[in-house]
């Protein structure tokens, strides 16, 4: 699906990867800074660089010694970024119809696909500034689609929408995946949507890659994981099988000091350490311990550190020798009167924890 | 009230202004689409020589578009060759002169408005299949065209104010090249003129009014559509 070889040196920084990958769905992963949108824009032809050679399902799009450049626009290889970058002076529909034979698409049982798996269809006579946030990113993202591309690039498409709406448009990228099936090469610095959208996947690293393979492969490995937790906010763990209860469905892992994480069951020996993980919206604080809940995970922690970031709080909950966090709204630190230093209990479902390896 | 010869006068000057925008308005997109997305070291010379009449004394202008277009010179024979007629001192001199002294403030408008327009709108455009000039034509232009319609009633309302490069190229032919300006001029220096000279500077001030009104109201009916 994708071969790049380049070397491009800024003044600051410099680029000099090699990456081949079968797709369909190649997730690009990466702290902000690392190269991933400087990739992305020398695949789509909206950045040249000094030298190298990128070849596109099969297709030579730029050779550099060796002359070949092919315009962005005959790639076929529809961008989709952050900022939605509709086209304010057009409707929906206008939008929708920019590309080359979009208009006629859009009206055909596949373009009428398209706008069924994205929801947009009622949206078609709207004007762009009365549509929120995540339905425009929808409207981006069917905009891509209906210019027929034979592969979607995507640049953070979820990363300017809060935690609700992202995992919204994550879930409609894994039905583009799999009931459209256009391929696709997307960068994110959210481990959850490499586990979710990646067949194959490549770390980079001050414009090198790193690391390259399954997402669950990639993730495991420390250094990776490292990266991980210093750029995302959801849980991950590699924590050792301390028990198994078949009969309860669980197994236990160790989080230190004596606390047990109940894990959905798992054939990992006992004693052999395991990843998993969990996204932080999956973690509720109570001040203290309730009764009668079906929640297997009761565990008792303490706050060590609280960050708004934007319209959530993400608050750091020390359980053992292990660090979670959970995402609540201000609304609700407000309430629990949350600080640092606090004990509460956190709760956490047994099938919210997901086993990475 | 005003007198026949007087309206002859103010229509002229629209008649003129209008065919300067006319003239200039396609030049002066390319040239601000240009000077906003052309990224090399020889831009600010053509930016320079670009704005150039708008610091150079009008008569001297004038005196090189004369010294261009004049009836002994190569181009204005030339012309005469061609089309049995004469450039200077005429009707079509006179929007030649309110054309490029009106220039610069066309061009600079629609500079700043194209470069007002989000370069990614047009990145985007280009990875949906459109070259370069459906680009310009889908994305870029009508995203400025504010800034086209008052950088073209700006050079309007200078078109119709335009005095120098007009006496020198286009002289004081009545009915042909004798524009508001020209005759405000003509009138205070006759006997008793001066009371048409006023009514034509009130014309004057009220056509640039106008116009820029128009231009403010364009740019808000812009804004909120």
């Amino acid at each position: 699906m994708l071969e790049v070889t380049l070397a491009h040196h800024f003044s600051d920084f410099s680029l000099e990867l090699e990456l081949a990958s079968r797709g369909p769905a190649l997730g690009i992963f990466g702290a902000s800074g690392s190269g991933k949108t400087t990739l992305l824009h020398a695949i789509a032809g909206l950045f040249r660089p000094e030298q190298g050679r990128i070849a596109v399902a099969e297709r030579v799009v730029f050779a550099r010694p060796g002359g070949v450049w092919v315009p962005p626009e005959r790639r076929r290889l529809a961008l989709v970024t952050q900022d939605p970058l509709l086209f304010p002076h057009r409707s929906v529909r206008g939008n929708l119809a920019f590309a080359p034979g979009a208009g006629e698409r859009l009206d055909a049982p596949a373009g009428r696909r398209i706008l069924e798996v994205l929801r947009i269809a009622p949206l078609l006579e709207r004007r762009i500034d009365n549509l929120s946030g995540g339905e425009r990113q929808r409207v981006a993202i069917g905009r891509a689609l209906l210019a027929d591309p034979s592969l979607l690039l995507l640049d953070e498409p979820t990363s300017a929408l809060d935690a609700e709406l992202s995992r919204d448009v994550l879930g409609l990228l894994m039905q583009v995946k799999q009931t459209l099936q256009v391929p696709m090469i997307f960068v994110t610095h959210r481990a959850s949507e490499l586990l979710a959208l990646a067949d194959d996947c490549a770390v980079l690293e001050a414009g090198r890659v790193v690391a390259q393979g399954l997402p669950v492969e990639v993730l495991k490995r420390p250094r990776a994981l490292g990266l991980a937790s210093l750029v995302g906010v959801d849980n991950l763990l590699r924590v050792p099988v301390v028990g198994h209860d078949e009969s309860g469905g669980v197994t236990l892992l160790g989080l230190g000091s004596g606390v047990t994480l109940a894990a959905p069951l798992c054939g990992a020996a006992i004693g052999s350490p395991v990843e998993v993980g969990f996204y932080a919206d999956e973690v509720l604080i109570c001040l203290e311990k309730p009764a009668g809940i079906s929640a297997r995970n009761a565990l008792a922690c303490d706050v060590v550190a609280i960050d708004r970031v934007g319209h959530e709080v993400l608050v750091g909950l020390q359980i053992g020798e292990t660090r979670i966090r959970a995402r609540i709204t201000p609304a609700a630190a407000r309430e629990l009167a949350l600080e640092t230093g606090r004990r509460v209990v956190a709760l956490v479902k047994t099938s919210a924890i997901h086993r990475l390896d | 009230m005003t007198s026949d010869a007087e309206w002859a006068v103010i229509l002229l000057s629209i008649r003129v202004a209008a065919g300067a925008v006319a003239l200039s308005l396609v030049p002066g997109i390319a040239a601000g689409w240009l000077l906003a997305r052309w990224d090399h070291p020889l831009r600010a010379l053509v930016q320079g020589l670009v704005m150039l009449p708008l610091v150079l004394p009008p008569v001297v202008t004038g005196y090189l578009l004369l010294f261009v277009l004049g009836r002994s010179r190569p181009f204005g024979q030339a012309w005469h060759a061609w089309t049995g007629g004469h450039i200077a001192y005429t009707t079509t001199a006179c929007v030649i002169a309110a054309a490029v002294v009106g220039f610069p403030l066309l061009v600079e408008a629609i500079r700043l408005s194209m470069l007002g327009v989000d370069r990614r709108l047009e990145q985007i455009s280009r990875s949906l299949g459109r070259g370069p000039l459906d680009t310009f034509f889908r994305v870029t232009l009508p995203l400025s065209l504010p800034g086209v319609a008052s950088g073209a009633v700006l050079a309007f309302a200078r078109a119709l104010g335009e005095f120098g490069a007009t006496i020198v190229l286009a002289g004081n032919v009545a009915g042909e090249t004798r524009t508001i300006p020209v005759a405000v001029y003509t009138l205070l220096n006759v006997r008793d003129g001066e009371a048409a000279a006023m009514r034509l500077v009130a014309v004057s001030v009220a056509l640039a009014l106008a116009a820029l009104l128009a231009s403010f109201w364009l740019s808000a009916r812009k804004r909120s559509a």
